[in-house]
């Protein structure tokens, strides 16, 4: 990489924007030069005395006021509808060109319906289906090749990125003394919500730790799922799962090394 | 959950459903200003943000976006996706608008012209660090920036959005938010003189 090319990539990078690969290959570049780490540190240093000096203008609320009064009760159409469920539709033109599925598609939607109600009957208990999303999510990943959306070493980073997009700041811990590197985190949609996962990893093995704010505390279990590994715990508000092909004993490591370190700093 | 699939069903095809589910299991859909309420106006605040940063001043806020709420709740149906950068690029819009009817000589600012051709500096003597800023002087050097590197500034650093929503909001595509993020970024460095040196964009060996 050119010190040029490092250079342009800097403000993807500290907003959290470099793909993967670009990510690892700074970050090589960085360790190597010092006059563009004191500039990814300045600019760092200049995107967090915007955000915390530059003024937010939050609006007045008499102005909230007279613009919900001034929004018509009713109107002509009245087919607005929440959004969650556009993306089940088929999208724009497909949907245009594609009339003769649209039976299947009902089909479908009533197969959907059918499953979801019959789930809704047998429910089974919550620590079991988060079980399974957890473990659906990181085979997915696995198989899809993308375990994560950012990819970073360092949870200066990926903590960041994370908590941008979610709710609540997951804790990112370095492990890497422990022989667990950080190499990234994702999204994902687990138990209705969206929670963060940090991806560590140990020699070959990637280890999915899925992280969401829970109220209880739970002592740490091990379970086994169809050849993967699964510990879980809560701890100081945050609930942890972690999924990984990686050795039990190994696995519960590092759910402990993370439960010492989940505490707020 | 039977209400949920109902709407699932008359989403995906409308017509079939009412030939042949005619009891209605989902509540009617005549509620939209509750929906609207629900869905959009949690993102008042980041609307009127945008709209201050925009205009520069409360009043023309206020206008822009009262005129703005109003503008997505006529659109409502086409929202796709998250509420919060389709708003915004609401607001954004009804700003130009108001821009062209109310200060049509600074339109001009959002021409790209020459930026992406600009040289950059060499880096400077380093002082003091971003972390000592005046806080009012750093928000009369975000204020002064021309607008298009004002507006990616503001979506990124106060909105917190991603490359993609600021492209979505702004309308360019992602590669013009880098370099105008960028951009601004420097900019507002230099504007901040020797207090904030940054050299991210600088290239010289």
């Amino acid at each position: 990489m050119t010190r040029e090319e490092a250079n342009r990539l800097l403000h993807a990078y500290i907003d959290g924007e470099l793909d993967p690969a670009k990510s690892l290959e700074l970050e090589a570049h960085l360790a190597e030069n010092p006059s563009v780490r004191a500039a990814c540190e300045r600019l760092r240093e200049m995107s967090t005395a915007i955000r915390d000096k530059a003024d937010y203008h939050a609006a007045p609320a008499w102005l909230e006021a007279r613009v919900r009064a001034a929004i018509p009760a009713g109107r002509k159409d009245a087919s607005a509808r929440p959004t969650r469920w556009k993306w089940l539709k088929p999208a724009g033109s497909f949907a245009m060109a594609a009339d003769w599925l649209r039976p299947a598609a009902s089909l479908a939607a009533v197969a959907l319906v059918t499953w979801v109600v019959a789930l809704g009957t047998m429910r089974p208990g919550e620590d079991e289906r988060m079980t399974q999303e957890v473990l659906a999510s990181h085979v997915r990943a696995t198989l899809s090749n993308r375990s994560y959306d950012v990819a970073s070493s360092d949870q200066h980073a990926v903590k960041p990125w994370l908590s941008a997009r979610l709710a609540f700041s997951p804790p990112v811990a370095d492990l890497s003394a422990s022989d667990f590197d950080l190499v990234g985190g994702r999204l994902d949609y687990i138990g209705a919500q969206p929670v963060a996962v940090l991806v560590y990893k140990r020699r070959q093995h990637l280890i999915d730790v899925f992280v969401w704010p829970v109220e209880e505390q739970k002592a740490g279990k091990t379970l086994t799922r169809d050849g993967f590994n699964i510990e879980h715990f809560a701890k100081n508000g945050m609930g942890f799962w972690l999924v990984s092909d990686l050795n039990r004993g190994e696995l519960e490591d590092l759910a402990r090394l993370l439960a010492e370190r989940s505490a707020a700093p | 959950m039977l209400a949920t699939g109902s709407v699932l069903l008359h989403e995906t095809d409308p017509v079939a459903l009412h030939d042949t589910d005619p009891v209605p299991l989902h509540k009617p859909l005549s509620e939209p200003k509750r929906r609207f309420e629900q869905w959009v106006l949690p993102h008042f605040d980041a609307a009127y943000n945008l709209a201050r940063w925009l205009t520069r001043n409360d009043h023309d806020a206020q206008d822009v976006v009262q005129e703005a709420v109003l503008r997505a709740y006529r659109f409502f149906d086409g929202l796709r996706g998250e509420a919060k950068p389709w708003l915004l690029s609401i607001v954004r819009n009804t700003f130009l608008t108001w821009l062209q009817i109310n200060r049509p000589a600074d339109t001009v600012g959002f021409d790209d012209g020459l930026i992406e051709l600009i040289p950059t500096d060499e880096d400077g003597p380093e002082i003091q660090a971003a972390r000592n800023l005046d806080r009012k002087m750093l928000n009369e050097a975000i204020a002064a920036l021309p607008v298009q590197f004002r507006e990616v500034l503001i979506l990124r650093e106060l909105e917190d959005l991603s490359y993609k929503d600021i492209a979505r909001i702004a309308d360019v595509p992602i590669g013009t938010v880098m370099s105008r993020l960028a951009r601004a970024r420097r900019l507002l460095a230099e504007s901040l003189g020797p207090t904030a040196n940054i050299s991210g964009t600088q290239v010289h060996k």
